[in-house]
């Protein structure tokens, strides 16, 4: 019953934490280009906007795919804050992954494919480094179950400070912020207009703003366990770990996938067998 | 009882198969196949019901049976010869004399046949093989017979060779099973090299350039594993004195020497299973009608391999021959993964990522422990089923548009509406949860988790299998909006077989909870709590009932909001231009006011996966790493 009450609590607060974050991200972010900005409930207004519109669609699978997008990032957060199994709340927000890329794809226009098979290497270069963000913790707290993880008495961070930069990289990824925001950017002038989401509009455009709120909360939480034992710690940790991630998207140009995939993937590695073997010799 | 099921399972597909050569009447043909389909598929289901036995069958007018199955062994094997002369291979004559000779000497002046050894040996692994076999391989042959008649068709025969055929393709579901149920160790030998002739005949079936080269490949590779299993046998034999698989396996790693034999036997199973680098037969072989592939890839064949490595497991627990295996088997599964990316042959891809989640359960059996051993046989059960369906959609969509290639099935759902679903289902049996494949794989991993390179090689691979999986089932949705898409017709065996298996494939993973705690759980002990469908341990949690319900209504949901959006309105796709507003015209007005038609096409990262990339070194180091196994054994 307490698991259920969790859950429900996650699946309504989630979105409106994570609405709240892209409004303060995009103040930020105008401030840092000496701009005044938009108000924090912006991306509130641009939903309710959205959800106004006309429905307008290329191909009616785009309507299924968008839908189960949402519900699969939905429930992976419901999982989440019922501290359920890490990998398999990672495999639950995989369907969500695919289903987008499925809803990419269903439509010809080839603005829509490329940014869909970019949103698929960007998948590809993330999901490995989380599957070993997770078998760290694991090798740390002996299980992934997120219940047994939060009765572990010291902040996973002094055992695993390594780890916690290669989940930084994959946040950086799944927020699609520079260096590595190109299966769809946030500026409408880019060489591939919006990429996968191009041929998404109105309603359906904001249930997959809905779903993105969902799937940031999520790896945020996923970067909380790393200082589980403090409140402040979370707050503070989470704070800076975003601050950090405005600051890369506004200092760095975008990449190729080619960088990104050899970049990320032997960074990432290197960085995970580095800190690995620190806790096989500690 | 027992013998008469025994019979039915192993010797009516025997008895099937001279049928299906004989009576050269198609009508007779199908009838028996269809009927020998049913009556195994069903004695599978009351073997797996009845569980564990033993048992040896006493003589055949007089004759003892393993004097019969010597004397095949030895016929077959000459056969093997005479096609070895044939083809003018000197490979596989040299592999074919040093399994002749061994075994002769091994029969005629080592072996004690005064000693009685139990036949049969069968436990819930054993019984769970026989039920796929008999099961999903009945399916396939089902398939086969409106398949392999419009196959002809486009082949214009004069001379249909439909008997030979379906002779080797029934036959082989007996000899898998006999393989799987033996217990004595020749009669094992036996049959695995009935499987190597078998596929060796339906690869070269189509009697092409290609297909007899592509046969001949596959032959001398799995004779080299059948000399590799000879020489096994005979040393296995010297040190513990029995033909008993279950005596060689409980002698176990407490001798140090007894490890080399059973490396032995591994490899024997490793070129089965076309573990890098023996993958090019597997590859080599999709030339051949697609019932083949499927029965090959899914059901027979390769699990033959796995099912050897895993049978022997207990026997090496604890070494670190278990360890090598392990990473030859995480190599495998990263490996062919990476090549499967860079490829746009459908049967290709399917190829390459058979290989590649064969290599993960042989991780598994490496990995030997009890959770790991779950998630083998899991794999196992779930990866035959989707396999098979998606081979057998492979083949309805090349009959369909006259393609086996990806690209070309840009908005198949437009033209195959049915199968392009089937195949989208299948797809997703294999990637994502709830369904079996996937709660193999959450197995695999939280089995290797302590395993830094296994774990490091399982993230990469698991990575790379969503890219080609999730690209293909998008593409096949591509279309610009069609008022009304054309119902398509399929041939009533067809529509069985493909709705069978994808329904198989759903709602036999709403049941691994109880295939579980019935199956699996009796005998490799509890490793895992199972409360309301949730599968626990103080490591995890894997909610198979809750996320199969929420994703189901979530399913239906999306659906009901899909139909209602037949009457909004519909627009072109984005082009950066003015379309051109032709119904039915994807195009935009370019320069000189002419129309532009837009085309576009996978990424295949080939630059970084190129199948003539990665091949060479992929091969050099998996060598590399099986010289690393078995040095370690010695």
């Amino acid at each position: 019953m307490e698991t259920l009450l969790l859950i429900i609590f996650g699946i309504i607060i989630a979105p409106i934490l994570g609405g709240l974050i892209s409004g303060a991200d995009r103040k930020i972010t105008a401030r840092f280009q000496s701009r005044f900005g938009p108000p924090i409930l912006q991306p509130f207004y641009d939903v309710a906007k959205l959800f106004g519109k006309v429905k307008v669609i290329n191909n009616f699978w785009q309507v299924f795919c968008a839908w189960v997008y949402l519900i699969a990032a939905a429930l992976s957060v419901g999982l989440f804050f019922a501290q359920s199994d890490l990998l398999m709340i990672f495999f639950v927000q995989a369907i969500g992954a695919v289903f987008l890329v499925m809803g990419g794809l269903a439509s010809p226009s080839p603005y829509s494919q490329v940014g869909a098979h970019r949103e698929l290497i960007q998948v590809l270069t993330y999901e490995p480094l989380i599957i070993l963000v997770f078998a760290a913790i694991f090798m740390v707290t002996g299980t992934f179950r997120i219940d047994e993880i939060l009765a572990y008495k010291e902040p996973l961070l002094i055992k695993l400070p390594l780890i916690f930069v290669v989940l930084g990289y994959v946040l950086t990824i799944k927020l699609r912020k520079s260096p590595f925001d190109f299966s769809t950017s946030h500026h409408a002038h880019q060489e591939l207009v919006k990429g996968v989401l191009t041929e998404f509009s109105g309603p359906y455009l904001a249930i997959i703003e809905i779903a993105h709120w969902y799937e940031t909360v999520l790896i945020l939480g996923i970067c909380a366990l790393f200082w589980h034992t403090s409140f402040v710690g979370v707050v503070l940790l989470l704070v800076s770990t975003y601050l950090a991630e405005i600051l890369i998207d506004n200092t760095m140009a975008r990449m190729t996938w080619r960088w990104m995939l050899k970049y990320v993937w032997s960074v990432g590695l290197v960085m995970s067998f580095v800190n690995l073997i620190w806790l096989h010799v500690g | 009882m027992l013998p008469m099921m025994l019979a039915l399972v192993i010797l009516l597909p025997l008895m099937a198969a001279l049928g299906c050569y004989f009576l050269r009447v198609s009508a007779i043909r199908n009838m028996i196949v269809l009927v020998t389909g049913i009556c195994i598929a069903a004695t599978s289901l009351v073997l797996l019901g009845g569980g564990s036995f033993t048992y040896s069958p006493g003589t055949l007018l007089g004759v003892s049976w393993d004097s019969l199955v010597t004397l095949a062994d030895f016929s077959l094997l000459f056969v093997i010869l005479y096609y070895a002369f044939k083809l003018k291979n000197q490979l596989i004559k040299v592999f074919a004399i040093l399994q002749i000779i061994p075994l002769a000497v091994f029969e005629l002046f080592i072996v004690d046949h005064a000693v009685e050894v139990p036949a049969f040996y069968a436990d819930s692994l054993a019984l769970i093989m026989v039920a796929v076999i008999s099961i999903i391989g009945s399916l396939i042959c089902f398939f086969a017979i409106p398949y392999m008649k419009e196959h002809e068709e486009h082949l214009h025969l004069v001379n249909s060779r439909q008997p030979r055929f379906f002779f080797y393709l029934v036959l082989f579901l007996g000899a898998m099973n006999g393989l799987v149920l033996s217990n004595n160790i020749l009669w094992l030998y036996f049959f695995f090299e009935v499987t190597t002739f078998c596929s060796f005949m339906l690869i070269g079936h189509d009697d092409t350039e290609i297909a007899v080269k592509n046969a001949t490949r596959a032959l001398w590779m799995n004779a080299l594993g059948g000399v590799a299993f000879v020489f096994g046998m005979i040393w296995a034999y010297t040190e513990v004195g029995s033909l008993s698989l279950q005596t060689i396996i409980n002698a176990g790693p407490m001798g140090g020497l007894m490890i080399v034999p059973v490396g032995l036997l591994c490899l024997a199973g490793f070129t089965k299973a076309a573990q890098v680098p023996f993958q090019s037969w597997l590859l080599g072989a999709m030339v051949a009608p697609t019932p083949v592939s499927a029965l090959l890839h899914s059901s027979t064949m390769v699990k033959a391999g796995v099912y050897i490595v895993l049978r022997l497991a207990p026997a090496y627990a604890g070494t670190f021959f278990s360890q090598g295996i392990a990473l030859c088997g995480a190599f495998t599964f990263l490996s062919c993964a990476a090549i499967a990316v860079s490829q746009s042959n459908g049967k290709k891809i399917l190829a390459y990522s058979t290989i590649s989640n064969l290599g993960l359960i042989i991780c598994c059996a490496g990995l030997n422990t009890p959770w790991a051993t779950s998630a083998a046989i899991i794999l196992i059960i779930f990866h035959a089923i989707s396999k098979a369906l998606l081979f057998l959609c492979v083949g309805t969509i090349e009959l369909g548009i006259g393609s086996r290639n990806i690209e070309d099935m840009h908005g198949l759902y437009l033209k195959m509406p049915r199968t392009a679903i089937i195949t989208i289902i299948g797809i997703l049996t294999m990637i994502l949860p709830p369904f079996g494949v996937l709660l193999g794989k959450w197995m695999a991993i939280e089995a290797a988790s302590s395993n830094m390179f296994v774990i490091v090689m399982l993230a990469l691979g698991s990575a790379l299998s969503v890219v080609f999986w999730a690209r293909w089932a998008g593409i096949l949705l591509t279309a610009p909006i069609r008022n009304k898409v054309p119902a398509e017709s399929q041939n009533i065996l067809t529509k069985f077989t493909l709705k069978t298996l994808a329904g198989a494939s759903v709602v036999l993973s709403l049941f691994s909870p109880a295939i579980y705690t019935s199956l699996i759980e009796p005998m490799i002990g509890k490793t895992y709590h199972i409360s309301a469908g949730i599968f626990s341990s103080p490591v995890g949690t894997y909610a198979v009932y809750p996320i199969f319900f929420v994703l189901a209504v979530a399913f239906i949901y999306a659906w009901l909001e899909t139909k209602k959006s037949g009457n909004i309105q519909n627009s072109q796709s984005y082009l950066c231009g003015a379309n051109v507003k032709e119904p039915g015209v994807q195009a935009f007005i370019g320069p000189m006011n002419k129309p532009v038609g837009l085309s576009s096409s996978n990424y295949y990262l080939e630059a970084l996966f190129g199948e003539e990339k990665l091949t060479l070194w992929i091969n050099f180091v998996a060598l590399a790493l099986i010289v690393l196994m078995l040095g370690g054994a010695v």
